[in-house]
């Protein structure tokens, strides 16, 4: 090595490029190298792994979900004249509108695979335990909300398909004891879904919902910090020493090589099913079988069983069912304080979970052939 | 542990290898599948999912897709796109199973890998078991599932079950029904089968892994080993290389992505609408102002008509009053 290069005269005539100057402006006053160093020095018990990557995916779908919700804002009328029409104009004249309007509508799906992904990961992990509890309940706030964005984001085009899942979906709401009446009502602002209900759905969905959504998500990064990675349930202490590793770098390369896949994902099922509108809202549905998004198909297919039919199977289908299950998923780390975290020693939980997912399958597919058999 | 090393399964060998490899070389394929399908290369209908599963399962499927396409004349999506997805797949599947089989090999079997070619190695023989096994698969996982399909018609229409409800069963029961038990079968057989295709490759690799001499570094140094493995030697190179190859993927992709729906569906076509006319205020006034002085002097010139048809006939009719008076006149004279 030359001598020169690294002489201490040399050292101290280094000037500090613009860069470095705007970097270090910046540390001085918002403290940026602690920020940093806070943000990518956490450590990881056991190291990176794949299946760690759902909670940045989960960011990066809600971050390019309100992109191109933006995007598609610029062209689209949220009235009852004019929605359909600026939709339609969306799909066939704006220019890559189809394109936008398609990934917005495959990333609703997606953010509610990853959010199952990452609740299924946390369940089968262990990691809603003590003295996680807050995170997993903040996490189910947060499935609420996604999937509260899914059903209201669901009416905005006002084709029939949109307007008959909402007539299906209030209708459900309006089934629940004392609160559902005002809820419908509330969401409906009228006898019929309307302008009241799409200007309701369209506020929510744009105003409401994202500030719900951030406000929740910052609670569970907050908390997530505060209790620290659960880490992998097996392996001895000799092997989680020696694989344990910082956030910065092996996660986020991780994480961004899985928010790569997805966006490439989205975007296949975007050219592959480009959205298509049937035909404008009206009270009649002519040849149209009301159903839901795909997501909440299994759960219509379960209501059209005759166990649930009748006002008292009704009541028990669309609303004791899913309200007992959310209470369950909300109560589950009070209920379960064995601090075993291997799934493999948990066979209940093994069990309920593969049956659940099982059921949520095989209902889904039953729905399929029901529509084809309505067909 | 040793001995829970040398005595694991072919089954679980090829299963952690494939598995891993699989994702490790999803998202390159999927890049190459998305600009076929912006190229319009490829369309896959309604068979997405299965493409999704042929694509990611690639080092068993690469020769055997054509197969079953020759054989079955089964299609899994139109155009030229699917093979040209598949044979991009070669070089990243064989890199993808090298680096997996690497640490594989280092971490649960506690071995040095073979040789440098260890990655084409695995993935010849997943493509080769691949060749002959999927078609096999693919044949008798349909026909247990026709067989199924049509027993649980039979068994839904029996009379026993007939006598539950008055009108025979319920649809959505029907269906739940059927579907539990021809989906039973079918995803048991589908299971069984690729339990024992990829105990197959498990197999062939566990045959590598025996001549392989074990490695004598302890559990920290195999771990620094085979995370070196997947850090490159020069860092800064390799984010500029992918940031390079991620700027011309995104151009790539936004100059060949169709300006308009590339298959806008025969259901729901654009409905035809037609343009209004630019409303022009001043141009608009002075021809209804031309039309309503055109209409007025033709409804004058209708009107002086009128008048003076009636005056004729008026006329007439005095002059025919008047030669009736003469010719009765006439008639009455002695």
């Amino acid at each position: 090595m030359d001598s020169k290069h690294s002489s201490p005269a040399t050292i101290s005539d280094h000037q500090p490029s613009t860069i470095e100057r705007l970097v270090a402006f910046l540390d001085e006053r918002v403290g940026l190298k602690e920020m940093q160093a806070k943000m990518l020095n956490e450590p990881l018990p056991g190291g990176s792994r794949w299946a760690y990557v759902f909670g940045s995916i989960l960011l990066f779908i809600f971050a390019m979900q309100a992109l191109t919700g933006t995007l598609l804002m610029f062209y689209y009328v949220p009235t009852a004249d004019h929605a359909w029409a600026s939709t339609q104009y969306i799909i066939h004249d704006v220019d890559y509108g189809w394109f936008l309007l398609g990934y917005h509508f495959w990333g609703s799906s997606a953010m509610v695979v990853c959010v199952i992904a990452h609740m299924s990961q946390v369940f089968l992990w262990g990691a809603y335990k003590k003295p996680r509890e807050l995170l997993w309940i903040v996490g189910l706030a947060l499935f609420g909300v996604v999937i509260t964005f899914g059903f209201t984001g669901y009416l905005l085009p006002w084709d029939q398909r949109a307007f008959w899942a909402t007539t299906v979906g209030v209708e459900i709401l309006d089934k629940t004891p004392v609160i559902g009446d005002f809820i419908a009502r509330f969401l409906k602002g009228g006898p019929t879904p309307g302008q009241m209900t799409l200007s309701r759905f369209f506020v929510l969905h744009v105003m409401v919902l994202p500030a719900a959504l951030m406000a929740l998500a910052g609670l569970h990064l907050f908390l997530f910090r505060v209790a620290a990675p659960a880490g992998p349930f097996t392996g001895t202490v000799e092997e989680l020493k020696a694989k344990t590793d910082y956030f910065f770098p092996r996660q986020i390369w991780k994480d961004m090589v899985g928010m790569a896949f997805v966006f490439v994902s989205i975007c296949a099922l975007a050219l592959w099913e480009p959205v298509v509108l049937l035909d404008e809202a009206a009270p009649d549905p002519g040849d149209y079988h009301p159903e839901p998004e795909w997501y909440f198909l299994f759960y219509f297919q379960l209501l059209r069983l005759k166990l649930f039919a009748g006002e008292f199977g009704q009541f028990m289908g669309a609303v004791a069912l899913p309200v007992a299950f959310m209470v369950l998923l909300v109560a589950l780390p009070f209920i379960d304080k064995d601090p075993e975290r291997n799934i493999f020693k948990r066979p209940i939980a093994l069990i309920s979970w593969i049956a659940i997912m099982v059921f949520i399958l095989l209902f889904t597919v039953a729905s399929v052939i029901n529509r084809e058999f309505l067909d | 542990m040793a001995e829970d090393r040398e005595a694991m399964s072919p089954t679980k060998i090829g299963f952690s290898i494939l598995w891993a490899a699989c994702w490790t070389g999803i998202p390159i394929k999927a890049v190459f599948a998305v600009l076929a399908m912006t190229m319009g290369l490829v369309h896959f209908e309604g068979r997405f999912g299965l493409a999704f599963l042929i694509v990611f399962a690639s080092p068993m499927t690469v020769f055997a897709v054509p197969i079953i396409i020759a054989m079955f004349e089964t299609q899994f999506g139109e155009g030229i796109g699917l093979p040209i997805i598949l044979g991009m797949s070669i070089p990243v599947d064989i890199w993808a199973l090298g680096l997996v089989g690497r640490t594989f090999f280092l971490e649960r079997l506690r071995k040095e890998p073979p040789h440098d070619g260890l990655g084409f190695a695995i993935w010849w023989r997943a493509a080769l078991i691949g060749t002959f096994f999927f078609p096999l698969l693919w044949c008798i996982v349909s026909r247990v599932t026709e067989i199924a399909i049509a027993a649980s018609h039979s068994m839904a229409e029996m009379e026993s079950m007939r006598q539950l409800f008055d009108t025979g069963l319920p649809i959505a029961e029907r269906i739940g029904l059927e579907l539990t038990i021809w989906g039973s079968i079918s995803s048991a057989v589908l299971i069984v089968l690729a339990v024992i295709g990829i105990s197959i490759l498990g197999q062939s690799i566990r045959r590598m892994a025996e001549i392989a001499r074990p490695v004598s570094a302890n559990y920290q140094g195999l771990i620094t080993r085979w995370d070196l493995m997947r850090v490159p030697t020069d860092q800064g190179l390799m984010l500029t290389s992918l940031t390079g190859v991620g700027v011309v993927f995104s151009l790539m992709f936004w100059s060949m992505l169709p300006v308009t729906t590339p298959h806008p569906h025969e259901c729901c076509k654009r409905p035809d609408v037609r343009v209004e006319p630019v409303f022009k205020p001043v141009e608009s006034l002075s021809s209804s102002a031309q039309r309503i002085a055109t209409l007025a002097a033709q409804i004058g010139a209708m009107e002086q008509q009128k008048v003076a048809t009636i005056d004729q006939k008026e006329k007439g009719k005095g002059k025919a009053e008047g030669e009736t008076a003469k010719d009765s006149s006439a008639k009455t004279k002695p």
